[in-house]
């Protein structure tokens, strides 16, 4: 027995051919051992959710009575509901605002404290303090500020501005969902822009200033072709967060009001946990699924077009 | 770091300009403003739990309390059991980090260091969840959890935990940096498998294993929308208690309230301010080098 292990174990060692039959399994069975706990986990709590819901799709669930199949009925159900089409529109109009309110911020304020030659780490620490604050606190705070008779009114009275209701008004609630969004999370996205600019050497300033560009032509040739990388993945990251964003929206106003901030991944929500509609909730994941994969292949294909 | 403070973008030489001179300084007023957005939220929080309910609701706020009414605290601490929710918090935290070192670790260490039958095939059966965004199977996984009968417990958060592809990829990158000369003559000097794995592959990954507790901590005290739904009324943790009792409640004085979420807020920014820089070079580690 002793010998037997001694030579299974040389085997290992020095991967000879011989006597390779015997001792395959040997070789392999730790291998297979420890792989083995994640690869249960991940097809219990990943793989079997996603093909039942592929599968729920076509169902119509129903924890006491049993799943009864009703083909397409769910994805037809879809198509005749007026809030799908409003929560997709109220979606991109969520994801468009997130860019046009928070997408530059990070990169600005990386800039702006690349430049700053004193507190540097004071700035830094501080940006990023919000995102340690827990979610349902932020909820909290935010309601309070966004009140009629919050701060943020009081500022806005005191240059001039008649009253906001910020969670209230059809027109600004997904606006303050945003900005609350944008304060909360730029923080850590500025970080990784901020390593990104340190890191340009110095002499390229340097020798784009003894040639006579400006300060605009620097940034605009020498800083920011160097973060390319860090924005498109950033850019990337933001979008496919946002195209999923319904936790804020949830939270804050439960989709209201009358529906300004219902996103579809709030609908998915809504027909699972408010109408219990398990099949219709599975098959609007799928349909999301399908068109975030179609995005991403397009997204793929133009940048491998691009020549990049 | 000490080359860039010579010089930035700009040089000391644009500086001498006036108008950029200006501009620069108007920067910096901005940055300040930035950061005064940044900590007022979170000072006037905590300064609305020390004044009197008549006080946070006047018009225009103040800031500093007029009277200060340390008792609130008292009160907020008293009003829900904030250290049991606490102490859910932490278990999940625990346990999410066991499942994701055990079966993450053993699986990163694995596909790294040993010989595995179709190595490949199982690291891209790990890898491709990552291509599928979690909200389209947030309910199934709701359903798949009840029909499992984890529904209520806590291992309904801690086994899903080590389903994670992104914690498995960090931690294969990092294994896949150790030398493999290290296992190979600890095999040679007769440890097992197991051993080697325990004594050599855990502790020299260390670093990466701080980084995803910092990721799994901010997680267990985040989070509260998939816990509210998937624990019961005992397990769940104190971010769903705020939600639940604080948020919702309306009969609960704005102060109280205030209270209770600076309570709740405190140790993670305290935590984050200690060890700010072990933290951001930790996350930095975490982020993907684009």
């Amino acid at each position: 027995m002793n010998q037997s292990m001694n030579t299974t174990e040389a085997s290992i060692i020095y991967n000879k051919p011989q006597k390779q039959k015997t001792s395959n399994w040997r070789r392999y069975i730790w291998g297979v051992l420890f792989v083995l706990p994640a690869f249960i986990i991940f097809a219990l709590f990943l793989w079997l959710p996603i093909s039942k819901g592929l599968l729920n799709s076509f169902y119509t669930v129903d924890f006491v009575k049993g799943n009864s199949f009703v083909g397409l009925a769910n994805y037809k159900t879809i198509f005749t509901d007026p809030y799908v089409l409003q929560s997709i529109k109220n979606t991109l109009y969520y994801m468009g605002l997130a860019l046009v309110i928070g997408f530059w911020v990070p990169i600005f304020f990386a800039l702006c404290i690349s430049e700053m030659r004193r507190f540097q780490g004071f700035a830094r620490v501080a940006a990023y303090l919000p995102y340690v604050v827990p979610f349902v606190v932020l909820y909290g705070v935010w309601r309070w500020l966004y009140d009629p008779v919050g701060p943020i009114n009081a500022l806005l009275k005191l240059i001039g501005i008649d009253q906001i209701n910020f969670m209230v008004d059809r027109s600004w609630s997904m606006i303050s969902i945003v900005i609350m969004e944008t304060w909360q999370s730029f923080g850590s996205a500025m970080l990784i822009y901020l390593a990104a600019v340190l890191s340009v050497p110095r002499d390229w300033y340097e020798a784009a200033e003894i040639d006579g560009a400006g300060i605009w032509q620097r940034i605009r040739y020498i800083t920011l072709p160097a973060i390319r990388n860090q924005i498109i993945l950033l850019l990337m990251l933001q979008l496919i967060s946002t195209s999923q964003g319904f936790q804020t929206q949830y939270a804050m106003l439960d989709g209201g009001p009358n529906n300004a901030t219902l996103t579809y991944a709030l609908l998915i929500v809504r027909y699972a946990f408010v109408r219990q509609d398990y099949g219709v909730a599975s098959a609007l994941g799928v349909l999301m699924f399908i068109a975030l994969s179609v995005l991403a292949i397009l997204q793929y294909r133009s940048n491998s077009k691009g020549g990049v | 770091m000490k080359q860039h403070n010579e010089r930035g973008i700009m040089s000391s030489y644009d500086l001498k300009r006036p108008i950029t001179r200006w501009a620069y300084y108007f920067m910096n007023v901005l940055v300040v403003i930035m950061m005064c957005c940044m900590i007022y939220p979170i000072l006037i929080s905590m300064f609305n739990g020390l004044k009197m309910t008549a006080e946070v609701n006047t018009f225009p706020p103040t800031f500093f309390p007029r009277e200060w009414h340390f008792e609130n605290y008292v009160t907020a601490w008293n009003y829900i059991d904030l250290p049991y929710y606490f102490r859910n918090t932490l278990l999940l935290f625990i346990g999410n980090l066991i499942v994701v070192v055990v079966a993450l670790g053993l699986a990163a260490y694995a596909l790294s260091k040993m010989k595995v039958p179709f190595k490949n095939g199982i690291y891209y059966y790990f890898l491709v969840t990552l291509f599928i965004p979690a909200t389209t199977y947030m309910i199934p996984n709701f359903i798949n959890l009840k029909e499992l009968g984890l529904m209520g417990s806590f291992a309904a958060i801690w086994l899903p935990a080590g389903a994670n592809a992104f914690f498995l990829l960090l931690l294969k990158s990092f294994i896949d940096s150790i030398h493999i000369e290290i296992f190979e003559s600890a095999r040679i000097d007769g440890a097992s498998e197991v051993r080697s794995f325990f004594q050599i592959a855990l502790p020299l990954s260390i670093p990466i294993f701080a980084t995803l507790s910092i990721f799994i901590f901010s997680t267990a005290w985040n989070d509260w929308f998939w816990p509210s739904f998937i624990l019961s009324q005992e397990n769940k943790p104190l971010s769903v208690a705020i939600k639940d009792f604080v948020l919702n409640a309306r009969r609960l004085d704005m102060n109280i309230k205030f209270a209770i979420l600076t309570i709740v807020m405190l140790p993670p920014i305290i935590i984050f301010l200690f060890f700010q820089k072990f933290i951001l070079r930790g996350l930095h580690m975490g982020s993907v080098k684009g």
